[in-house]
């Protein structure tokens, strides 16, 4: 889809379409009224994080996701989109700054807290991450082990057959039922992102974080899963924030687009006041 | 018109030189361009004269001497030449010996890649839950992979007498060592991703050493573990000189009366039974990798 043909598109999506587009820089509330009155399931508060080797990322960052919102965080490669969406579910350890994930402080949590919280938030990662010798099935299943533990959630040939067919309805959902025997290291770049997908839906999250979910597929597969994890997201009214490069996607498939710029929120809007060019300058 | 063009790698690209038009282009690389062969510094030399007389030593030390090589080679073709034909008559008694044998080694080697699981597990830098755990299995893995396993047989023998159990306790406690250490390699060898997808929605770590660690590291357990087979096969053989079971012993008693020939049948049965193993393991290996 042209560059062109995504702002209209954003423009027929758009409720009030003759505001002007969003400027980087200005980082304004997004200002759909109606969604004040959600419950919040992600507050941060200014985050910092750095690393030895590439000095500070995140330098202070405030953000807030709203119940049932879809919000793409955009950025050029380094400013941190990776790092904000690990701390918020402390993969990485923020230096300072405050996490409330959906309504529990992340700070000093224990290790049991944690990982019970964690289990309420699916994660996408930018590759798929299956375990390739694995059936898609067993991969799947490993989903449900953010609810239950132990050696019948190891392996699909040792799952109770509830467990069993709900794996299957997860692999069902992203079409690929008839593919639950072969093994993940068989399957396509796409396939296999399909997979995760699946693994994630059956872990029935309350909110779902992805990093940058299509990056390592060809354009024709990107969109194919791209469309397929947005329009699954949607049919759920599940809270997502992704991460992606793909303007087009953002404007496309997020209410509210973020931007980061220098370790900090340089954007933050409503999408169908973003076009594609507007927000190239956070490349810039 | 014949021009010498020099193409040029570099870090940032490749570069076309007209050495014709500019003579002095290479020298421009003169601080880049590795040395043909780096002199070692002051230390690393000192350390590789070290090394070299030490191996001089070592040649003085063990007595090396041909003539002595020369005259024994005449011994051993006396000895080869009375183990032939092999003395068969004793082929039942030797059979359920090698029998024990083999026995010992597969009993021996499946417990002790079994107890190297969890070993391997505290022992991977990766996967252990305290640095302590991670130091004591490490030393532990360390102790059974240095002590011979003829030491091993040796102590067990004292602890539960002669007989094929000394043996196998030997050989279970010898594959620890040995799959501990490669088992916890190949754990901290395997991808992180599946890992952290399994962290990021909550699996235990048990749950995610099962589901992630154990299925990426399978095929190297799988290779150790014949291996290791392989290996007790061979080492069982020889427990059996301290008394500690299997075929060994009856070797000893017949080298120790000259029965040259009952020797021999004992060396066939010995080769044909590691040679069987080494076969089923490669193929063992082909199907499951």
């Amino acid at each position: 889809m042209s560059a062109a043909g995504i702002t209209a598109t954003a423009a027929r999506r758009s409720p009030d379409a003759a505001a002007p587009p969003a400027t980087v820089g200005t980082a304004a509330p997004a200002p759909v009224v109606t969604a004040l009155s959600r419950r919040k399931e992600l507050v941060v508060r200014g985050l910092v994080k750095g690393f030895p080797a590439r000095g500070p990322v995140l330098m202070g960052v405030d953000f807030a996701l709203l119940h049932g919102q879809s919000v793409a965080l955009i950025g050029a490669n380094g400013t941190g989109k990776s790092t904000f969406l690990r701390c918020c579910l402390r993969l990485t350890e923020p230096d300072s700054g405050s996490v409330r994930l959906l309504d529990t402080e992340l700070n000093g949590l224990g290790a049991t807290a944690l990982r019970r919280l964690r289990a309420r938030v699916g994660f996408v990662f930018q590759r798929h991450n299956l375990v390739p010798r694995l059936s898609a099935l067993s991969n799947v299943l490993h989903g449900a082990q953010a609810r239950h533990a132990g050696p019948r959630y190891w392996l699909h040939g040792l799952a109770p057959q509830s467990m069993r067919e709900a794996a299957m309805h997860c692999l069902d959902q992203v079409g690929l039922a008839d593919l639950a025997r072969q093994r993940a290291d068989s399957l396509s770049g796409g396939q296999s992102q399909r997979v995760a997908i699946a693994r994630m839906l059956m872990q029935e999250p309350e909110l779902v974080f992805a990093d940058e979910p299509v990056a390592s597929l060809d354009p024709s597969a990107g969109e194919e899963v791209m469309e397929l994890f947005i329009d699954l997201m949607r049919r759920r009214r599940t809270t997502l924030l992704f991460t992606s490069h793909n303007l087009a996607h953002t404007v496309t498939y997020a209410d509210r687009i973020v931007g980061l710029r220098d370790g900090r929120v340089a954007l933050d809007e409503s999408a169908h006041r973003c076009d594609i060019d507007g927000l190239r300058h956070l490349y810039g | 018109m014949n021009r010498r063009i020099a193409v040029i790698s570099t870090g940032c690209g490749i570069f076309m030189v007209d050495r014709a038009a500019d003579p002095s282009a290479l020298s421009r690389f003169d601080g880049l361009l590795p040395q043909r062969i780096a002199w070692p510094s002051p230390l690393r030399f000192v350390l590789y004269v070290a090394v070299a007389a030490f191996f001089i030593a070592s040649i003085d030390g063990v007595d090396i001497s041909l003539g002595e090589l020369a005259g024994g080679v005449p011994s051993i073709g006396r000895m080869v030449g009375q183990m032939f034909p092999p003395d068969l008559h004793r082929i039942g008694p030797i059979l359920l010996s090698l029998l024990e044998t083999f026995q010992m080694a597969v009993v021996g080697t499946f417990f002790g890649v079994l107890f190297s699981l969890p070993l391997a597990v505290l022992a991977a830098r990766s996967q252990t839950p305290h640095v302590i755990a991670y130091h004591v299995s490490r030393a532990l893995i360390s102790l059974f992979r240095t002590v011979p396993d003829l030491i091993w047989a040796l102590v067990f023998v004292v602890a539960v007498g002669l007989g094929p159990f000394a043996g196998t306790l030997a050989l279970m406690v010898d594959t620890m060592g040995f799959c501990g250490r490669f088992f916890a390699e190949a754990m901290e060898e395997t991808d992180k991703g599946p890992q952290e997808a399994l962290t990021a929605l909550g699996a235990t770590r048990l749950g995610k050493i099962c589901c992630a660690v154990v299925p990426a590291a399978l095929p190297s357990f799988v290779n150790t573990g014949l291996f290791s087979l392989e290996k007790a096969t061979r080492a069982s053989v020889v427990l059996g000189l301290v008394g500690a079971g299997g075929i060994g012993i009856e070797l000893k008693v017949a080298m120790d009366l000259f029965n040259y020939d009952q020797a021999a049948t004992m060396i066939l049965c010995v080769f044909i039974l590691v040679v069987a193993v080494e076969q089923a393991s490669a193929l063992l290996r082909r199907h499951i990798i």
